[in-house]
């Protein structure tokens, strides 16, 4: 539906752990997207659904318990054949730049952030000689909006803005078509997170970056994102445009519909029971026990048509034909 | 959009990781083949095989290596694979109790000045660095000469010098477990002190200190050989592997290379593997490595 | 009440993170205490739960003075406020399994005998079923560890409830079960509630007021 051309391509994406005793944990099952370039995909989830393990998996850095299947398409390579080497040295920080969750944690404690920018830039781009290298790292500091004049601090010296910034600013250095952040804004306060939403929505603005924003923060994804894909249990339930979504019809899978009434400026009001264990999940819908909406036909596995998973979604008057 | 339809087939799976696992997994069987071994041999070669590890032949003395005689011979014609089994019996009980002890002491006195904190804190901290400051060979050697050669007093000499670094361990970790969140709410909880170092903190640490005192065992043995070596150890008449590598000095300048490689590869294939288990240990015990799942 | 009189509190060498704050929680009332991250709520709350010790100032406690903080309370003071914390992981012994957590507090103070009880009436109250309570807390989500965080927090039946940032880490759904659990306990107790967060709207649902950082600190002054 989009004209743009995929940044990233997921066919099939499936991950399972391989716990003692044989037990199998079904993380992700069977996951189906795209990030274009200059686009914003939001993936959320209540903690536990897979979203974390599926960044993981594009990363390459699952454990060793685990198995993957399906396509990862980033250009020409699939991310999940990759081999280690080739991870390490083309995938990230060329290829993805990744925003982590906590940036004071990311970054070095030791060292100021103008040395972390310039190492980064010696090790991901040609760029070679003292000069080149000071001025490719301030540039790379002014494109994430970090101050020029707070460049000598070390992290603790920075507030949580700045060091997100810095974060981004490392994220930014390799010039990655893919741009991926898990839980951005986790523990920040409000103004902050839409600071970072904003800054971070800027770099796929540029038009030439797709960025993956994996969030349990709807406020968060409202504000950044052009698709929102609703994982449940290991599976994208509902894959929707985001103003769809958050405004008029509104979410049509049961499960994002709870999730959205369940914010405290909507009706407060939590979904019932709790999520499956992803060790056992049932054979039909793994939503139906926790849906009002759910009939017989739920024991057998929705099949995705048209972006949502479901066997009774809610059908807007105004979207009927 | 992406509305492929759903693969209902099982897909092709793919395990990461699987070249390093395997390795490791070499790494600790091989280690743990090699110290059941030595533990088997010291425990049930001295009760089953009924040969006199003293037993002097003055007509097979410095015999190379052969079949009867898989290490060869000592200068008295001594059989130099038993007197090895049993030196490596003396050197792991010497080498056991001192590190259990030092545990014991270091774990004691890093918990309570970590938990207490405080006068208690510096004292025993000052107490810890007055030990450091002095080598503890020296130190060892000092203690171990103050009494007449036995296994106790290498034990005791041991032990004493080798709490230091285990009470340090240990009270950092207290120090850091002491401001995390889930001691706060067993305070609430209405826990007190001594059940919150018992219940929270002790257990914590455990796992910690029983690793030092792993990693412990080969290092004291090192020490019993050091000192036996220099002729403080153990009595002569006892074979623990310092004094077999001390006694066979004179032959490995008369060019009989035996009687020392062979004792001497018994204190260092121990050492190795070891230190292979404890690797392995680290790794489960961080808890890093523990969420597996990554919920 | 819970009253905190005139507060000044930190950590050690440095500037206090909290200034002459003043704040009074009338019984079963709910205050929401908004403040941006970084600005000293938390070490407020902990005050306030008894589990730090103030530089300066004077807390009170159903009208009893508070004379000493963490160990030093009285055992009745302490467990008279039940504290729930923003990182879930953090806040729970790694070793204990779901029921031992939150039973621990009833075994720290003697009452065994009243386990089964308490926890086949909390279990299901704060949505925990019985298969989880036999984990450890790395094989549950973070929202089913902060489900068992609560249960603990209540297992005492305080008359006074003290979160920080309980729901910060949460999706929305579990956020909202949380609150609808503390709601009903307070319903049924008639405990007071400090909820203490960076979210307005969230604070402002529900609590019946919110008190604003800025204005906690400068009351003192005017």
């Amino acid at each position: 539906m989009t004209a743009r051309t995929p940044v990233l391509s997921v066919r099939g994406l499936s991950v399972r752990f391989l716990m003692p005793g044989g037990r199998r944990i079904a993380a992700v099952t069977d996951a189906h997207f795209d990030v274009a370039a200059g686009e914003c995909l939001a993936l959320i989830g209540e903690s536990g659904c897979g979203k974390s393990v599926l960044a993981s998996a594009l990363l390459g850095l699952l454990p060793a318990n685990a198995q993957a299947a399906g396509q990862a398409r980033l250009g020409d390579l699939d991310l999940l054949a990759a081999d280690e080497r080739t991870l390490a040295r083309t995938v990230r920080g060329r290829l993805i730049g990744l925003i982590p969750q906590s940036p004071a944690a990311h970054l070095t404690p030791v060292r100021t952030v103008r040395s972390q920018l310039e190492e980064t830039v010696s090790a991901l781009t040609g760029v070679r000689g003292r000069a080149a290298v000071r001025s490719a790292a301030e540039a790379a500091a002014e494109r994430a909006a970090f101050p020029a004049g707070h460049l000598d601090r070390h992290p603790h010296e920075l507030s949580g803005g700045l060091a997100q910034r810095a974060a981004t600013a490392l994220a930014l250095v390799g010039d990655a078509p893919l741009l991926l952040a898990d839980e951005p804004t986790t523990g920040l306060d409000r103004d902050l997170v839409d600071h970072t939403v904003d800054e971070l929505r800027r770099h796929a603005d540029t038009g030439h970056r797709g960025l993956l924003v994996i969030t349990h923060d709807l406020a968060a994804a409202e504000r950044i994102a052009d698709r929102v894909a609703v994982m449940y249990a290991g599976r994208i339930v509902e894959l929707v445009e985001a103003k769809a979504f958050f405004d008029a019809p509104g979410p049509r899978h049961p499960y994002s519909r709870g999730l959205l009434q369940a914010l405290p400026h909507r009706a407060f009001t939590p979904i019932p029971g709790m999520p499956p264990e992803l060790g056992n999940l049932p054979d039909g819908c793994a939503f139906a026990p926790r849906c009002e909406r759910a009939t017989h036909a739920c024991t057998a596995l929705p099949q995705q048509a048209d972006g949502i998973a479901c066997h009774h979604p809610h059908v807007p008057e105004d979207l009927r034909a | 959009m992406t509305c492929e339809p759903t693969a209902t087939a099982d897909p092709a799976w793919r395990s990461y990781g699987a070249s390093r696992r395997s390795t490791r997994a070499v790494r600790v069987r091989v280690s743990v083949a090699l110290v059941a071994a030595i533990v088997l041999a010291v425990l049930l070669v001295p009760p089953l095989v009924h040969l006199d590890q003293q037993a002097v032949d003055l007509s097979s003395k410095l015999l190379p290596p052969s079949w009867s005689h898989p290490f060869g011979t000592d200068d008295l014609g001594r059989d130099l694979l038993l007197r090895c089994v049993y030196g490596m019996r003396v050197s792991l009980l010497v080498g056991v109790a001192a590190a259990l002890t030092a545990t014991v002491i270091g774990t004691a006195v890093g918990a309570i000045a970590g938990a207490l904190g405080g006068w208690a804190d510096r004292g025993l901290m000052r107490v810890v660095d007055t030990f450091s400051s002095v080598p503890h060979l020296l130190l060892g050697i000092f203690l171990v000469a103050m009494f007449r050669p036995g296994v106790w007093p290498v034990v005791v000499s041991v032990a004493l010098t080798h709490w230091l670094s285990t009470a340090r361990i240990v009270r950092a970790e207290v120090l850091s477990l002491r401001a995390r969140p889930y001691i706060d709410a067993a305070v609430s909880g209405g826990a007190s002190r001594w059940r919150v170092a018992v219940r929270h903190l002790l257990p914590a640490v455990l796992p910690q200190a029983a690793l030092a005192a792993v990693l412990m065992v080969p290092h004291a043995m090192w020490h019993e050989s050091a000192l036996s070596f220099l002729g403080l150890g153990l009595p002569t008449h006892m074979a623990s592997l310092g004094n077999l590598i001390q006694g066979a000095r004179g032959s490995l300048l008369a060019g009989q290379w035996w009687p020392t490689l062979f004792p001497g590869l018994f204190i260092v294939i121990p050492t190795l593997a070891i230190a292979g288990l404890a690797g392995a240990w680290r790794e489960r015990i961080n808890p890093r490595r523990r969420s597996e799942l990554m919920l | 009440m819970l009253e905190l009189h005139d507060i000044t509190a930190g950590y050690g060498r440095g500037a206090p993170v909290v200034r002459n704050a003043t704040l009074a929680l009338a019984p079963g009332e709910s205050v929401g205490l908004l403040g941006p991250s970084g600005c000293g709520k938390s070490t407020l709350a902990r005050v306030a739960a008894l589990l730090h010790r103030p530089e300066a100032g004077t807390v009170t406690l159903d009208g009893d003075p508070v004379r000493g903080w963490r160990y030093r309370a009285p055992r009745t003071q302490r467990t008279a406020i039940g504290v729930v914390f923003q990182q879930p992981r953090l806040s729970c012994d790694p070793r204990l399994r779901l029921t031992d957590l939150i039973a621990e507090p009833l075994r720290a103070t003697g009452r065994r005998d009243e386990i089964p009880e308490c926890l086949a009436e909390l279990a299901p109250a704060v949505g925990l079923t019985p298969d989880l309570m036999d984990r450890r807390p790395h094989e549950v989500s973070d929202g089913q560890l902060q489900r068992a965080c609560l249960a603990r927090a209540l297992v005492l039946r305080p008359r006074w409830l003290i979160c920080d940032e309980m729901t910060a880490m949460l999706d929305a759904s579990t956020a909202a079960a949380l609150v609808a659990a503390v709601e009903e306990y307070r319903a049924a107790t008639g405990a007071g509630l400090l909820a203490v967060g960076h979210d307005q709207v969230l604070l402002d649902r529900w609590c019946d007021r919110t008190v604003h950082w800025k204005k906690l600190t400068a009351a003192v002054h005017e």
